[in-house]
């Protein structure tokens, strides 16, 4: 302690002497840190501010403007690029932005305006009446939310009504506007007039004119428009037509509403030849007159009932490019009115704009189908449109709308059509209709699809079953009966597949080999199931099973169609199989995999060489070589082709050995033979008979032999005679090389064995042969200078590394770390801090600083901490150095240090390195620190403090720490930070997820940010839905793949580990564990997980980590799980290990109870660990006092010994079983203990040993057992047993009582029992109170017998 | 170690590795259908045409391997592509590397 006060001390001298070193932009120039940031704050990011105090209240209602502003404008844009391209607003659009706006909350006044004003004639596709509803229900959300309307908003409501036709009281509406306190406007009062016209009140309207001549309001066009409709309405047509000439006279040139509005009446009233001498009359008066107005005479034509004029004005109209949009809307409007034939007739019009024979009228047929249109309307447009060439594929088109609006019946209908017509069909136009069916769950549907498939002779395929049918389904077998009781059964070989790729992607290998083993599976190439398959294997670990359905495979020739046959196929499967396993995987199923192989190997199934091959180095890239000589015997070797099946390896040897000898006998050459011979002997991994034969025939011996014989010796550690082949062999100056793998196993073994000078000799006989050096040769360099680096030995990692970069066989900056790590092993802190300084100096890195930095502070060295400031702030300048001294301090929790420095005038912030550190923070799950982190740097000048307070909230998010996120939104207010958006949502995000109220306004998210902010999390939530689903092992493949990439949650660890551990993949978990622990400082496993652990590590015996893990728990105040302490200490038992399991039960002692373990587990475990340990004596010896004080001392009572008595019996431990009979005899007949005697008795009833049962007891002890017989125990033996004791008493009336009781507890009694009481009954003179089995007492023993023997 | 790894996943990247994009698929067409099509320029390995498994609807793209790079060439001696009507829009992937095929043996 006094030495890292002294430390500090020495630290706050380093940072003064830093500061007159620094450069001055210093405290003067410093503006007060929360004014500045709030401006820059304002400018940059449209949030809403939390209360604010002082000089910046004003501030958040400008940001609520822009905000709003920049919301309007989204919005708008939306709305706006809708009608400027269609002319018109899709319904699904206009409530999108509805529900966004309402989603933020507070509807701005012009957003408020855009949405009612969209709710009118922009809406083409929906009916008026819906369209006011829809006007009405936006009003009162919005009113509901806060909106404030203005005069604008009731004209726009107005503007509505009007081209929505709606009727309602205009007086009304001038109440309500009244009300409101809003002042009507001229448009108001137009509107309202139009209003009255429609319904043909000229009185109404009279008035309203009335107000505006009143208040001098100037009388427009729209107004004498509305006149000539209000007129011609009340059926006054002349007056209607004069209101032309009073226009003119009061000055006001009547223009196309007018005309329109003249036009649209006489459409009304049908008169044609009035609107054709109208039409020429403005022809000539005004030349023109637009075709859009054109377009709405023929729709008012059309709603009055005189389709017949149509064409006359149609054909006025010059159908042009420009106008698609209008003639689009006309035919959508004309449609949603029930007018789809004159539509139609309008959109053949558009024929001739097609462009590039682009199919036309898409939007028609759509909206036809979205009307509900019948199924007959639609084939006739179809045809026509198709005779017209104005579409290709008319048909598909409706499927594919009626498939997206869920409209089962027309898609079925249309498909029907288009068998008909000849058109193809596939089994994909039905997954629409399944993946509806399924989200309702509604089977009768999927049902109905799969025939109406069948009936229109589509073949149902395999991913139509596994993709969409059997999801709906437990398991496929549970499909099959399903669809069989319905009727949709269809044989098909897409069938057979499906449900062999289902069970196997789900991984029921068991069902996967009865469907493959079953004789009514068709034909079927693996390829069609390989995949799956593969998935199956690997979500499983029954060796028998892969052996099996692998050996259905190779031999059942059903499943292997296409040449070269099932060597090739399964050689492949074999080698994707392996392929697809991620390295941990491969390492962890090493065993599996390795009677798998053998397994394989006893069926005679052989791979083809190539494929043998890659597996072989899959293996060996999965750090498993090990396997490699497993594999090895699935090789089919050409040299024993002869019959496809190989001999093993031995006879192999003993062959060529033979061979030899013969050909050496006959003086033949045997370079090859014994070539041959050499490496069968370095597959056997013989290394001894290897070095003899080569001894034996070394004049004969070639160089590829040699090179093996060197490679199996550094397998071996054999480097004496590594070396001394390869001298003799391949010596420096002879131009023969080793491949690079051989030199490295050399230099390996040579470093292993600190022959460093040989080491640096073959390195530079590497460059000098120029050996080809791979990113793999790399990675086998640095794992080298490692080994060297843990084993702390200086020179070795010096030298060798020296050589490998000197030579330029590689240089990267892992490699130069380990010159550091060497020092850093042995906690020699000058030379580390020495190697730091000349990595640099020699390669410009700067490598692992942090930890000399942390290690430094730790051990309180502040001369070189001194040093290494001085020379990173030589280097680097002060700020770096003040930043790595800074996060070392919080590393360590030296935070008043910390302080210090971060405080230090002039110092500005660094995004970069606070994020680094941040971030390490926050993978690591260092919460203090990171708050820490936050709270020092508060002042620091151009510090991000959002960015700060972000970083908290990712940890928090890690966390699922809501409390923490809370604390963090009031900071973020006392600090008068304003958050950018991505913060609030992340915050409001944690809180949601906690299922807290989030007590502000959620910004609207956009999309990019989203995806931003949570890239990290995207994996991370898959491994925790996956673990939640069990599939642990794909959360584990997508781990490894994250590895590196992204640090984890705290908590993803955890339930990782814990899926794993579930599904006994102990490696796997243990590797999740250390990743955890390297990266997050104190990572403990929680209650559950250690628990999981402590029962994976029994499973694999690995009791000694099972103990420590458990001790570990203890320690740290957990109870472990009641099956986890079962498992060990029946484990421990097991293996007679008394020493830890009086330890066990030392450290249990206090919580048995608590974790409900009963007293008498580690009782009879140590007594069973005593009779394992042949000592019989000690057990009773130990055993009996127990039981007899267990039965006074009910609290810690040791009272059963039936585990104990199932293990000795169950390992036929005859002696130990007697021993202890006479023991619970003694007890029952001496102190009247009856509880271990039960137990023998119920252990010999379960074992069927009823002989010994019967000798045993007296009845009054089987009616006190008979209380006591758990469940499962047959009771009619227990019960004969007491009937017969009773009969051998001569106790008639017990007799008869425990016969009633059978008959009441409804046990079937075995004849023989019922003959023997018949006798006993007959002998005493006791009538019978059954029929008697007819037959003789010895035929009943003899069925009895029988029974017993067909039961064993 | 790291190295070694890395080794593999490059093995599986290249045979994931795919050597046309084909984006404006038209809905009637299913895996089945460009393979044949494809298969006029040469011999399809793979094609994958991604579903979406909520809607049972594809995404209207879709990847194809051939088996030789001649194959692809013969694609885009093609001016357009037309299947079912619809002009589909052709993307050649990144080349492959061959030397990294050779690793593994297919």
């Amino acid at each position: 302690m006094a030495a890292l006060l002294s430390s500090a001390g020495r630290l706050r001298a380093l940072c003064l002497r830093l500061l007159p070193r620094l450069r001055p932009p210093a405290t003067a120039a410093r503006p007060p840190a929360p004014a500045s940031r709030n401006i820059m704050y304002q400018i940059r990011f449209l949030t809403v501010a939390p209360q604010q105090e002082g000089s910046v209240k004003e501030e958040p209602i400008s940001e609520i403007q822009t905000r709003r502003t920049w919301q309007f404008d989204w919005a708008l844009n939306k709305l706006d690029n809708s009608v400027r391209k269609t002319g018109r607003i899709p319904k699904t659009l206009l409530l999108k932005v509805f529900h966004e706006i309402c989603k933020t909350g507070c509807p701005g006044s012009n957003q408020t305006l855009l949405l009612l004003r969209s709710c009118g004639a922009l809406l083409p596709e929906v009916l008026s009446p819906e369209r006011t509803e829809l006007a009405h229900m936006i009003w009162d959300k919005m009113k509901e939310l806060g909106a404030v309307y203005d005069t604008s908003h009731y004209n726009a409501l107005l503007k509505v009504y009007l081209q929505n036709e709606h009727k309602f009281s205009p007086t009304e509406f001038l109440a309500r506007m009244e009300e409101a306190n809003v002042q009507p406007n001229r448009v108001t009062y137009q509107r309202l007039i139009a209003a009255y016209c429609n319904e043909g009140d000229i009185e109404g309207a009279s008035k309203i004119l009335g107000f505006m001549k009143n208040k001098d309001l100037p009388i427009t066009e729209a107004v004498f428009s509305s006149l000539v409709k209000g007129h011609a309405r009340s059926g006054d047509m002349k007056s209607a037509e004069n209101i032309l000439s009073v226009m003119r006279m009061a000055g006001v040139e009547p223009g196309p509403d007018t005309y329109l509005s003249l036009l649209n009446v006489y459409a009304e009233k049908g008169d044609a030849d009035s609107i054709k001498k109208t039409l020429e009359e403005v022809e000539k008066t005004e030349g023109y007159l637009m075709d859009r107005i054109l377009m709405q005479v023929i729709f008012s034509l059309a709603k009055a009932g005189y389709p017949q004029y149509i064409e006359d004005i149609k054909e006025r109209i010059r159908f042009e490019r420009e106008l698609i949009p209008d003639a689009m809307n006309l035919c959508l409007t004309l449609i949603t009115h029930g007018f789809e034939d004159i539509s139609f007739h309008i959109l053949k019009s558009l024929n001739h704009l097609s462009r590039d024979n682009m199919d036309q009228g898409n939007f028609f047929l759509q909206h036809c189908v979205n009307r509900d249109m019948p199924v007959n309307k639609l084939k006739q447009f179809c045809s026509e449109l198709k005779e017209a060439k104005m579409h290709s594929a008319p048909l598909p088109f409706i499927l594919r709308c009626a498939l997206e609006a869920n409209k089962s019946a027309l898609a079925i209908d249309v498909m029907k059509m288009m068998k008909e017509e000849g058109l193809p069909l596939r089994p994909h136009y039905s997954w629409p209709l399944l993946v509806g069916f399924q989200k309702e769950k509604n089977l009768k549907g999927i049902f109905e699809v799969l025939k109406v498939m069948h009936e229109l002779e589509v073949e149902i395929d395999t991913e139509t079953y596994t993709d969409y049918v059997f999801k709906n389904f437990a398991d496929s077998e549970t499909a099959r009966a399903q669809l069989k009781k319905n009727d949709c059964l269809f044989e098909t070989v897409g069938l057979s597949v499906a449900e062999i790729r289902y069970e196997a992607a789900h991984g029921r290998l068991n069902n996967v080999l009865s469907l493959l083993s079953s004789a009514s599976t068709p034909p079927i190439d693996i390829r069609q199931f390989r995949n799956s398959l593969i998935l199956g294997f690997k979500s499983s670990n029954d060796v028998h099973l892969w052996s099996k359905i692998t050996e259905l495979l190779y031999k059942d020739e059903r499943y292997c169609l296409t040449p070269p046959g099932p060597t090739e196929a399964v050689g492949y499967f074999l080698y994707h199989l392996i392929d697809s396993m991620s390295d941990s995987e491969v390492q962890a199923k090493e065993e599996r995999l390795r009677q798998y192989f053998h397994q394989l190997k006893k069926m005679n199934i052989v791979i083809p060489t190539t494929h043998y091959s890659g597996i072989c180095r899959l293996l060996d890239s999965s750090q498993v070589p090990e396997l490699i000589k497993d594999a090895r015997l699935l090789s089919l070797k050409k040299t024993l082709s002869t019959d496809n099946i190989p001999e093993s390896a031995k006879s192999d040897v003993s062959a060529l050995e033979k061979k030899l000898e013969k050909r050496k006998a006959e003086n033949q050459p045997i370079t090859d033979v014994l070539k041959q011979l050499i490496h069968a002997l370095c597959e056997e991994e013989n290394m001894q008979k290897a070095l003899e034969v080569k001894a034996k025939y070394e004049p004969d011996m070639v160089v590829g032999g040699y090179a093996a014989l060197i490679n199996l010796c550094c397998r071996h550690d054999n480097v004496e005679e590594a070396m001394n082949l390869k001298e003799k062999v391949f010596p420096k100056n002879s131009p023969v090389a080793l491949d690079t793998g051989k030199y490295i196993a050399l230099v390996e073994v040579l470093g292993k064995h600190g022959r460093l000078q040989d080491a640096i000799n073959i390195l530079t006989e590497m460059k000098e042969k120029d050996v080809p050096i791979s990113d793999r040769t790399v990675a086998s360099f640095f794992r080298i200078l490692n080994a060297a680096a843990t084993r702390g030995e200086v020179e070795t990692v010096n030298r060798l590394h020296e050589t490998i970069v000197n030579l330029g066989l590689a240089e990267t900056a892992v490699l130069h770390s380990t010159l550091i790590t060497v020092h850093l092993e042995k906690d020699d802190m000058p030379a580390a801090l020495e190697a730091l300084i000349n990595c640099y100096k020699k390669y410009g890195k700067i490598l692992q600083l942090h930890n000399i930095y942390c290690r430094l502070i730790e051990k309180g060295d502040a001369d070189l901490l001194q040093k290494v400031s001085d020379f990173i702030s030589r280097e680097y300048g002060d700020m770096m150095a003040l930043y790595d001294l800074f996060f070392a301090f919080l590393q360590t929790g030296k935070y008043k240090e910390a302080r210090k420095v971060i405080e230090t005038p002039g110092l500005r912030a660094h995004s970069g390195r606070l994020q680094w550190f941040a971030k390490k923070c926050i993978s690591s799950n260092q919460m203090e620190t990171l708050e820490q982190l936050v709270e020092l740097t508060q002042n620091l000048f151009e510090c991000d403090r959002d960015e700060m307070y972000y970083y908290l909230l990712q940890l928090c998010e890690n966390n699922g720490d809501w409390g923490k996120a809370e604390a963090v939104w009031t900071k973020i207010q006392e600090e008068n930070v304003v958050p950018r958006e991505k913060t609030l949502t992340l915050l409001a995000d944690i809180l949601e997820k906690n299922g807290q109220v989030v007590p502000f306004e959620v910004p609207k998210v956009r999309h990019e940010d989203t995806r931003s902010l949570s890239t990290s999390n995207v994996e991370e939530r898959k491994i925790r839905m996956l673990c939640k689903k069990n599939n642990a092992k794909e959360a584990y493949n997508i781990f490894l793949k994250m590895q590196g990439k992204n640090e984890f949650h705290y908590r993803s660890y955890g339930t990782l580990i814990k899926a794993l551990l579930t599904q006994n993949c102990l490696e796997e978990a243990m590797e999740v564990k250390h990743i955890a622990e390297t990266h997050i400082k104190g990572f403990t496993l929680n209650s559950a997980a250690s628990s999981l652990l402590i029962i994976s590590q029994v499973r694999r015996d690995y009791l000694k980590d099972a103990m420590a893990v458990l001790k570990g728990m203890l320690d740290s105040g957990l109870s472990p799980t009641r099956p986890a302490v079962i498992a060990l200490t029946q484990t421990l038992a097991e293996k007679g290990d008394l020493k830890n399991l009086q330890a066990l039960k030392n450290m249990l002692e206090d919580i048995t109870k608590s974790i409900g373990v009963s007293a008498s587990l580690i009782a009879n475990a140590i007594a069973l660990a005593h009779t394992k340990n042949n000592d019989l004596d000690a057990a009773v010896e130990y055993l009996e006092p127990l039981l007899i004080s267990g039965a006074q001392n009910p609290d810690q009572a040791v009272r059963n010994i039936s585990y104990l008595l199932r293990k000795v019996s169950e390992e036929g431990l005859e002696p130990a079983l007697e021993k202890f009979g006479v023991m619970a005899e003694r007890l029952a007949s001496q102190f009247g203990i009856y509880r271990p005697v039960t137990d023998l008795f119920l252990q010999y009833v379960s074992a069927d040993r009823v002989d010994d049962a019967r000798s045993l007891i007296e009845a009054k002890k089987i009616k006190t057992l008979l209380e006591l017989i758990p469940e499962h125990l047959d009771m009619e033996i227990a019960y004969r047993y007491l009937m017969r004791c009773y009969e051998l008493d001569g106790d008639v009336a017990s007799v008869k009582a425990v016969y009633e009781k059978i008959k009441a507890k409804n046990i079937q009694l075995h004849e023989l029992s019922l003959k023997s009481l018949a006798a006993f009954l007959k002998k005493v003179g006791e009538p019978v109170p059954f029929t008697e089995p007819p037959e003789t007492f010895k035929f009943y023993v003899e069925k009895w017998r029988k029974r017993r023997l067909e039961a064993s | 170690m790291a190295a070694a790894s890395a080794v593999r996943e490059a093995g599986r990247r290249s045979r994931r590795l795919f050597d046309i994009f084909v984006a404006d698929v038209p809905w009637t067409v299913s895996s089945k259908e460009l393979k044949e099509y494809f298969s006029q320029f040469g011999s399809v390995q793979r094609c994958q045409l991604p579903f979406d498994k909520d809607t049972g609807f594809h995404r209207r793209y879709c990847w194809i391997k051939f088996s030789t790079l001649q194959d692809v060439q013969n694609v885009f001696q093609k001016d357009s592509h037309i299947l079912e009507g619809a002009k589909l829009t052709l993307k050649q992937q990144s080349r492959r590397r061959r030397s990294q095929r050779k690793n593994q043996s297919e």
